[in-house]
């Protein structure tokens, strides 16, 4: 994978001089210039996440800099992680010593968060991630503390209600679940699957897989599962490859519930399957879609973004309208700033409230469930 | 767990099965240019990746297919597959030969040794994934389903779907088109010369040059012709898939004896098979870990691979 890692080098240093150029706008005289940064994988396998986060966080700035023209003109540097914690430990020593940066949308992966924070508790930089929702983060019961605080925030609820919220969804209605669970080998998949676990009541278990991301014929899963006689199947994983994995498995003939987590909820999910195979799938996230709030903001970011939402971009857009409005308020420090977060309170966009709790989570984060029908993902309401 | 296995043996067995036949057509592109060049043209794995593009090109912007759209029927269905397999060989085909041209061609010339077109082959693996994953965004693309998955019948337990059997079909008559281009055809006969004395064959006049592009020609229509079944098989691509069917597809060329075409089929079934057997014993995450073990115990008994090396020894 060496090769990779190089022409990322090169792409992510030509990306971040190409940026800071694009997104100043012209300069004015009285305008004060703030400096926020994005860390999350820009390029490599998982590049899409970051790419969709990235939007939402230059979609937010792009309103306010429009909004505050003449007052502030707010900058966005790109630090790009992959997605890696190895990749992660060494872009972060250059954002935590660059004072100009007062705050991080970011990290968006839990594993490069980790390894970034001891620099950013060093420096004491402010971070609100839209998506590590890894539990140990914030959780004071963790051995050592929570490690995140003071400077670690983030906007959606955690893998530990994400977990039995999915189980609870997936197996709704069905009078005798088997149910027959596949991670990815990720953080998050093995994660989620962990905390899932002691919710999955006795004798309704088929069994579980453990399967790589880079996985294209699923086949020997497949015949697992059908040796289990499972009907229920969740996948705890990335909608690259739930979209292949589901479809292989209808293909088999397959006829139980399929279901997935916030990993798989994308607007391009649909995109990757027929949606005859995808119809009914079943799939859980703290998240909301864009075009689910409005039509009319997806709209909107298409228009400006030039290219659809996707999946927690409303929570990278909430994130960043967090730095901002403490922007407004005039802060221009890494110190004033962590102040005017740990007191923030405002509505999200899909009108929740954000308010960072001593570890810096949101309390009372819902779980949303979600459906797919006629080749689109509709919103199904809060699990319960 | 052995009873749990006999009962889906048939199900994994036709699934490695195509899977195998898509490995064999990678792998001639590897070989078929090994066996002329003695190069390993690490280029193939993309010139793979783009007859991938090239196929769901066909279904969903000349035919226009979307996810919503019903699947074709009778001979318009015909027609679709058809366009599609042509299209993705012809676009790997020059594609490898435009490759072989730009990156390796003056570097023959001047002798350069095999290193150079070592990396000159990276670097241009690298400059056309790269393309494609700027040009779809770093997301993964899918091919609207223009075949329905039917079976086709039954095998004890097992149901034959019918993608894996046009593939393993449409394969063997790929092979054996080829075989016959190989020891049939004035030009398969120079290839064959090239690949045993590349010197001798040019005191007789053979334009080297020409077999190189036709060779390069030959692997890139195979390699495309891969494109077509794999999305056929799973519908979709990304800008990165080459990397890992590559490697799969040159173990297997390794594995049955590169610059051998035969060593490229029965190697790239033996590894079709005994991925998806291994994944169902020992999980998945045991796949490519198996894979290289059997590999290298084969290698310690036949170092030259289960067939040896040479095009030349494809003479029947």
């Amino acid at each position: 994978m060496k090769k990779r890692g190089l022409i990322s080098v090169a792409a992510a240093a030509a990306l971040a001089a190409a940026s800071l150029v694009a997104i100043a706008p012209a300069s004015n005289a009285a305008a004060k210039t703030i400096t926020l940064a994005f860390q999350g994988p820009l390029t490599g396998e998982e590049a899409s996440v970051g790419q969709d986060e990235l939007a939402g966080m230059l979609y937010a700035v792009k309103l306010f800099n429009a909004k505050n023209k003449g007052k502030y003109v707010v900058k966005v540097v790109q630090a790009d992680d992959q997605g890696d914690p190895a990749q992660s430990a060494k872009v972060a020593p250059g954002i935590a010593s660059n004072k100009k940066i007062i705050g991080l949308v970011g990290a968006a992966y839990s594993g490069a968060t980790i390894a970034a924070l001891p620099y950013y508790k060093q420096t004491l930089l402010p971070m609100i991630s839209p998506s590590a929702t890894r539990v140990s983060i914030t959780n004071p019961a963790a051995e050592g503390g929570a490690m995140g605080v003071p400077v670690f925030h983030r906007v959606p609820p955690t893998d530990k209600v994400q977990g039995p919220s999915l189980f609870k969804l997936a197996t709704k209605g069905v009078s005798s679940p088997k149910v027959f669970v596949v991670d990815d080998q990720s953080a998050y998949g093995v994660g989620l699957v962990d905390y899932m676990k002691p919710s999955i009541p006795a004798g309704q278990s088929a069994g579980f897989d453990s399967v790589s991301d880079k996985t294209t014929d699923w086949s020997a899963t497949i015949s697992k599962i059908k040796t289990a006689a499972a009907n229920v199947v969740i996948y705890t994983g990335y909608f690259p490859q739930a979209a292949p994995f589901f479809k292989q498995l209808r293909d088999s003939g397959y006829t139980g519930i399929l279901a997935g987590g916030d990993g798989v909820l994308s607007p391009s999910f649909v995109t990757l399957a027929p949606a005859s195979v995808l119809e009914g799938v079943r799939l859980t996230a703290g998240t909301v879609p864009l075009a689910e709030i409005s039509a009319k903001l997806e709209a909107d970011f298409k228009k400006q973004m030039g290219k659809a939402s996707g999946v927690y971009a409303a929570e990278s857009i909430d994130a960043t309208n967090v730095f901002l409005s403490c922007v407004a308020k005039g802060v221009s420090t890494r110190e004033a700033m962590l102040k005017c977060v740990k007191a923030y309170s405002g509505k999200s966009l899909t009108g929740s409230t954000i308010k960072f709790d001593a570890y810096g989570d949101v309390a009372g984060g819902v779980m949303n469930g979600f459906e797919v029908k006629g080749g689109v993902i509709k919103f199904t309401g809060p699990v319960k | 767990m052995i009873g749990n296995f006999l009962d889906q043996f048939w199900s994994l067995t036709f699934g490695g099965l195509s899977l195998g036949f898509i490995y064999i057509l990678i792998a001639l592109g590897y070989t078929m240019v090994y066996g002329v060049l003695r190069m390993i043209n690490f280029a193939n794995s993309e010139i793979f990746m783009v007859g991938t593009f090239a196929t769901i090109i066909v279904v969903r912007d000349v035919f226009k297919f979307t996810q919503a759209s019903e699947p074709a029927t009778g001979f318009r269905l015909v027609l679709i597959l058809a366009t599609a397999l042509i299209f993705s060989m012809l676009v790997s085909g020059v594609l490898s030969m435009l490759v072989e041209i730009v990156a390796y061609r003056r570097l023959r010339r001047m002798n350069s040794g095999v290193l150079a077109p070592l990396i000159s082959a990276i670097g241009v693996s690298m400059v056309l994934a790269e393309s494609v994953r700027i040009l779809t965004d770093s997301r993964p693309v899918a091919s609207p389903r223009a075949m329905e998955k039917k079976f086709i019948g039954q095998f004890f337990d097992a149901g034959i779907r019918i993608d894996n059997t046009i593939i393993v079909i449409s394969a063997l008559i790929l092979f054996a088109a080829l075989m016959t281009f190989v020891n049939r055809t004035r030009m398969g006969k120079a290839i064959r010369a090239v690949s045993m004395n590349p010197n001798a064959a040019r005191l007789m006049g053979i334009n080297i040059d020409g077999v190189v592009s036709a060779t390069f020609l030959v692997g890139g229509l195979m390699t495309g012709a891969a494109g077509f079944f794999y999305v056929l098989k799973y519908e979709n691509t990304a800008s990165n898939i080459g990397f890992e069917l590559g490697i799969a597809a040159f173990t297997a060329a390794i594995l049955g004896g590169i610059g051998n075409i035969k060593g490229a089929f029965y190697g790239g079934l033996a590894l079709g098979l005994l991925e998806t057997y291994a994944s169902f014993f020992l999980g998945t995450q045991w796949k490519a870990v198996t894979v290289f073990v059997v590999l290298v115990l084969i290698l310690y008994t036949r170092p030259n691979g289960l067939f040896g090396e040479a095009l030349t020894q494809t003479r029947a």
